[in-house]
């Protein structure tokens, strides 16, 4: 009887949990006539407070509850459809820009007759808070003063001084009270030597008795970032040896009057600019600087004539408007917004420093409590590491524009956290989510599906080459070299030997085929919609950098579609030719094997992927050279530091690559180009020479021919402060600057250390339920956002067609 | 009194253990490099110097211990989380305390679905011993055994969330059990435990898909174990004492073999109610489990220092009280066990 009863409760509880499970009512959001965008995100924000938002994963809500001054939109054709590629700029929640540079230029000591350093912005009237609250100029002063609020040190104080947009002393505001070990002299300071005090041992102090030096080491903004000692070819040789001589280990000098005439000898020469001691200020470094206490009125922000207008100073100019005055490109891309936070909320929700933190800090935009939204969306409910729920912030303005009517068709927007993206997968399939990247495990059934797009991005997948020949020698052991991958050839030779149109299609979703440093995401003239890799200049080379001789065609454009960066016969040349070099040099042993390591943070199937693919194509390579079945590839785990790690010399290979400045190459070079962004820091671009001419920019359109470092080319690009010409963005046409871009991007490749090898895309599929205004991806609009969404399906029409499909939608 | 001696001395041990594990935890952690110089272009690298700086990394480690200690003794503070995207900015202690009970819900009701059936297929199993029914079971239970947990719940999704049954394919957000129940005035109180939002159906039904997952792998290890014990313990001599002195099979395997069975069983039964608080990472993430299960992890790969030491804390904790609580469980099971007697 009990083992009955036994058989029978067990035969119950199954029974009826597999009965609940299948007659259960599903898990589909209850349904109304309303208009619901579902998304899913893998990493939940935590903090969208725009003065300490730190990654992207924070800026998913900042998106919905914020807006902007001026913004980019499509630029529609006579059907009403969006020209691809083209945009428009437009006035959101303000209603005018002006440059005041003239108005403000006395008191602020800016150019007199100079442009861009002084903008005011005058705000619509209607904005307002989600609660109701009036938002004016005030509202922004507000927000830059708690910005820059030195007891805070808010993680996006730097945006106001380290980036293009610099506001007049917000980085002294910021850093006040702040000791400074070593300064400049002139970033900080400005002592001239008439406010120098000479003691009674001949050397110079600061007017409070502190050291000041000058310095042979220090780098300085003046000298483009560089040392004195590192630009010696400029300067006067014999009075450089003497103040060597006068050096202390760091390279400091005291100041003296004998140190002071050889100064002056040293830059007075011609190529250096005959500079006179009126400059001598520009190379001393003070010490123990206390940087002074500084008011916020000497902050470049204030409320202007009115209390809808914001002034901003600059301490370097922005072009936002064009000769017309209307707004340019940069006025969105720049400048887009101001922080702004609600006052009364922000001030509640300050947190006084204690035990854990001697800096201020803040719980504002954390919570549905602490949030103010003042763009289209306001938050509703917020669970960490769940979910969160927008709705419509009806005191938006923006609603009542009639340019937005039958915009903005969503009501609500809910994003569920789903850390495994086959859980999403199977959200997505039971209409529970909107939109869901296609993983390269669905790929081959689903990119071909008419739900699919195809996201292009500015990131381009590099395989880094290690160029420190000490770290490459201090890891070979007897029999194991790694010399040789300091041979430019054998370099070149590992490029050509992958076939990069069947590496992206074997090893990723959707990447395709990578030659450059930028791709077509990189424009070099936004307003004129110049493309850098579609330009002539830049296809050019391609063609050169691989091997395609562009004279022998009809045109430019049939020679770079045969540029396919896989040369196998020619690799092999490369590598005999290399490991020949290398064994006369003694670099390497007849029967050394030449085994490189393949670094990264951790070793997944995915990397594995990679790395066999590249390895077996080396592998391939070899046979029939000097180095058949002598050529390995090993991988190696590196954890969070594999990037610093590489830079240190202590691997060989990485795969890594850069995103940003898409719409400045030349300043994007950076990446590649400046040791403290590069991978492989063993290439010295400072001393690397590189003789260009650049056409038509001298003196009555003349060229000019110049031999020069790749970094003194770069500050000429940008303009840099003591770079020998200035063919920035607001000197030169940006058709002339392109020639240079495109001759440092030919240097920069043809070194091998960075080589190219996809350019990233990524695969998605959109629901039945919503349509994009468009599937071919704008740059300045992607597809439209959630501006231009439209929808298929109300929410209870959605709940029935997915029930009305067995709850598995097909989007083959 | 035996027995009161016997628990103080486990107490003390407990704590000096406690007390120099999570020292060393400390020390060792601290010791860990910190990334000072990955920055992004445009970035001021001074700016995360200046963070740590005003966080005490830069102070001597013994300074940092009792200024950690003072902070959690005087004012109950756990510190902040810092390098973990998700909760940056957020006390440790209350992401904890509102990550902790769908855990502890669903490994409950794990437990409560797992053990009976497991100890019934297993008693099932040792009665039918040899038979075909005992083959049957023993078989399935080496299959589910054998099968990692993550597999049970991928199929669960696949079979009755996604292709043929109708459970959600995640755990329900406590916003949306306050929207579903508008009658009954719920709230949700970030950062706090929320235990009134996780009893009802909603929420219930929402759980059943990871319960199931969690309870297969529990079902079959319990059935083992019963079905070892038990058939060892039915061909004992003094089983066969009691039934020639009269007792039916039933009453001989009840009174006498099964309390004998479960000396081993219980404590084991004991220590799943005590794990209840350590979550499935796999399980969590297939399922959108707001819970615990992989905190410690994202803290130790953040690293986080505030969060790795109360996650080592709370779990140290546990564990030394659940090993205490397991060997004092003995006891109860069996009389003739008593801990420290001499």
């Amino acid at each position: 009887m009990k083992k009955k009863i036994i058989i029978s409760a067990i035969a119950v509880v199954l029974v009826a949990a597999i009965a609940l499970a299948v007659f259960l009512p599903g898990g589909a959001p209850a349904a109304a006539d309303t208009y619901t965008y579902r998304t899913y995100t893998s990493v939940s924000p935590s903090n969208w407070n725009e003065l300490t938002y730190q990654d992207n994963n924070d800026t998913q809500i900042m998106s919905y509850i914020g807006s902007s001054f001026y913004s980019y939109d499509f630029k529609f054709d006579a059907n009403g459809e969006p020209v691809p590629g083209e945009f428009v700029m437009k006035y959101e929640a303000a209603t005018k820009l002006e440059d005041t540079t003239a108005k403000y230029a006395e008191k602020w000591g800016l150019p007199a007759d100079g442009k861009g350093y002084s903008y005011t912005i005058t705000l619509r009237e209607d904005l307002k808070w989600d609660d109701g609250t009036p938002i004016k100029a005030e509202d922004f002063v507000y927000t830059m003063k708690e910005q820059l609020n030195p007891d805070f040190q808010n993680y996006r104080a730097d945006s106001f001084y380290n980036s293009s947009t610099i506001i007049y002393n917000a980085q002294k505001y910021v850093k006040q009270g702040q000791t400074l070990e070593t300064a400049n002299n002139c970033d900080w300071n400005e002592y001239v030597l008439a406010d120098l005090v000479k003691g009674d041992d001949g050397v110079y102090t600061q007017p409070n008795g502190k050291a000041i030096y000058f310095s042979l080491s220090e780098k300085f903004s003046y000298c483009s970032g560089y040392s004195v000692a590192q630009l010696a070819n400029y300067f006067d040789a014999t009075a450089l040896a003497a103040l060597k001589n006068l050096a202390d280990e760091s390279g400091r000098v005291a100041i003296t009057d004998e140190s002071i005439e050889l100064w002056k000898t040293l830059i007075n020469t011609p190529a250096w600019g005959n500079e006179d001691e009126t400059c001598l200020p520009q190379y001393w470094v003070i010490t123990e600087f206390e940087i002074p206490a500084m008011d916020f009125s000497e902050v470049g922000i204030f409320v202007g004539d009115n209390e809808y207008e914001i002034v901003l100073v600059l301490e370097k100019a922005l072009d936002l408007l064009k000769e017309d005055g209307s707004l340019s490109y940069k006025a969105a891309y720049n400048m887009s917004s101001l922080p702004l936070v609600h006052k009364a909320k922000f001030e509640a929700n300050k947190v006084a420093p204690d035990d854990n933190n001697s800096l201020w800090t803040s719980k504002y935009n954390s919570s549905v409590e602490t949030t103010a939204s003042w763009g289209p969306y306001k938050l509703v409910s917020f669970q960490t590491g769940k979910q969160y729920t927008l709705e419509r912030n009806e005191n938006w303005y923006g609603y009542a524009l009639e340019e937005n009517k039958g915009l903005y068709q969503t009501d609500k927007i809910v994003c569920d956290t789903v850390k495994e993206w086959q859980s999403a997968w199977s959200m997505f399939q039971a209409g529970q989510v909107d939109g869901i990247g296609i993983d390269v495990s669905i790929a081959d059934e689903y990119k071909g599906s008419d739900r699919a797009y195809f996201t292009p991005s500015d990131f381009v997948s590099s395989m880094q080459l290690q160029s420190s020949k000490e770290g490459l020698k201090a890891r070979e052991s007897d029999g194991i070299n790694k010399t040789l991958l300091t041979y430019q050839d054998f370099r070149k030779a590992l490029s050509l030997a992958i076939d990069r149109d069947a590496y992206a299609k074997a090893c990723t979703t959707s990447y395709l085929a990578g030659f450059g440093l930028f791709n077509t995401m990189h424009y070099y003239d936004v307003e004129n919609g110049g493309v850098f890799r579609n330009s002539d200049e830049a296809k050019k080379v391609l063609c050169e950098v691989y091997g395609v001789d562009w004279t022998k065609y009809s045109n430019i454009d049939d020679a770079v579609a045969d540029v396919t960066g896989y040369e196998v016969n020619l690799a092999k040349q490369l590598l005999t030719k290399a490991y020949n070099d290398a064994l006369a040099a003694g670099d390497i042993k007849e029967t050394d094997k030449v085994v490189l390591t393949f670094g990264t943070a951790s070793v997944t199937d995915i990397f594995k992927r990679h790395v066999n693919f590249i390895s077996n194509a080396w592998i391939e390579m070899a046979k029939g050279t000097p180095l058949e079945g002598k050529l390995e590839v090993e991988t190696a785990e590196k954890g969070k530091t594999w990037a610093n790690d590489f830079r240190n010399g202590a691997y060989d290979i990485c795969l890594g690559g850069w995103s940003g400045a898409a719409w400045d190459p030349g300043y994007f070079l950076l990446a590649y180009l400046d040791p403290g962004y590069m991978y492989s820091m063993g290439w010295d671009t400072s001393s690397h020479m590189m003789t260009f001419t650049m056409k038509g920019v001298g003196e009555n359109g003349a060229d000019i021919t110049e031999t020069m470092s790749l970094m003194d080319w770069y500050a000429c690009l940008n303009g840099t402060s003591g770079a020998a010409y200035d063919w920035s963005s607001n000197a030169l046409e940006e058709s002339q600057r392109l020639q240079l871009i495109a001759a440092l991007e030919k240097e920069v490749l043809t070194q091998y250390y960075s080589v190219p090898i996809a350019n990233e895309f990524s695969a998605s599929l959109l629901s039945y339920k919503v349509e994009y205004i468009t599937w071919e991806y704008n740059t300045f609009m992607s597809y439209g956002g959630i501006k231009y969404m439209k929808y298929n399906f109300t929410d209870a029409e959605w709940a029935a067609e997915v029930a009305a499909q067995n709850n598995v939608l097909d989007y083959k | 009194m035996y027995m009161f001696k016997y628990c103080c001395k486990r107490i003390g041990l407990m704590i000096m253990t406690f007390v120099i594990i999570i020292v060393m935890c400390f020390v060792l952690i601290k010791l860990l490099p910190v990334d000072t110089t990955t920055v992004g272009i445009g970035e001021d690298a001074t700016k995360l110097l200046q963070q740590l700086e005003a966080r005490g990394y830069n102070k001597p480690i013994p300074e940092q211990l009792f200024l950690y200690a003072r902070r959690i003794v005087l004012n109950g503070d756990f510190g902040i989380c810092v390098n973990i995207p998700e909760y940056r900015n957020r006390p440790v202690w209350n992401i904890f305390i509102e990550k902790l009970p769908p855990t502890i819900l669903i490994n409950i009701y794990s437990s409560l679905f797992a053990v009976p059936i497991g100890i019934a297929l297993g008693i099932f199993a040792a009665l039918k011993k040899n038979r075909w029914q005992d083959h049957l079971i023993s078989t399935s239970v080496m299959v589910v055994i054998s099968v990692p947990s993550f597999v049970y719940a991928s199929l669960i999704l696949y079979l009755l969330c996604f292709k043929y049954g109708n459970l959600p394919m995640q755990v329900s957000s406590l916003p949306d059990i306050v929207a579903a129940y508008p009658e009954k005035n719920l709230q949700y109180i970030p950062e706090t435990f929320n235990w009134s939002l996780y009893f009802n159906s909603k929420m219930f039904v929402s759980m059943i898909p990871a319960i199931l997952s969690m309870s297969f792998g529990s079902i079959a290890g319990y059935a083992r174990g019963v079905r070892a014990e038990l058939t060892e313990v039915l061909t004992s001599e003094f089983m066969l004492l009691a039934r020639t002195k009269g007792l039916t099979k039933s009453q001989a395997t009840v009174r006498h073999a099964m309390r004998n069975a479960m000396v081993p069983i219980f404590p084991a039964i004991i220590g799943e109610f005590i794990s209840v608080m350590s979550g499935s990472l796999i399980i969590e993430n297939i399922f959108s489990i707001p819970g615990v299960g992989g905190l410690y992890l994202s803290a130790i790969n953040a690293p986080d220092y505030d969060f790795f030491m109360l996650l080592s804390g709370f779990y140290l904790a546990i564990g030394l009280a659940a090993g205490l609580v397991i060997d004092l469980s003995y006891g109860f099971i069996d009389p003739r066990i008593r801990m420290g007697a001499k």
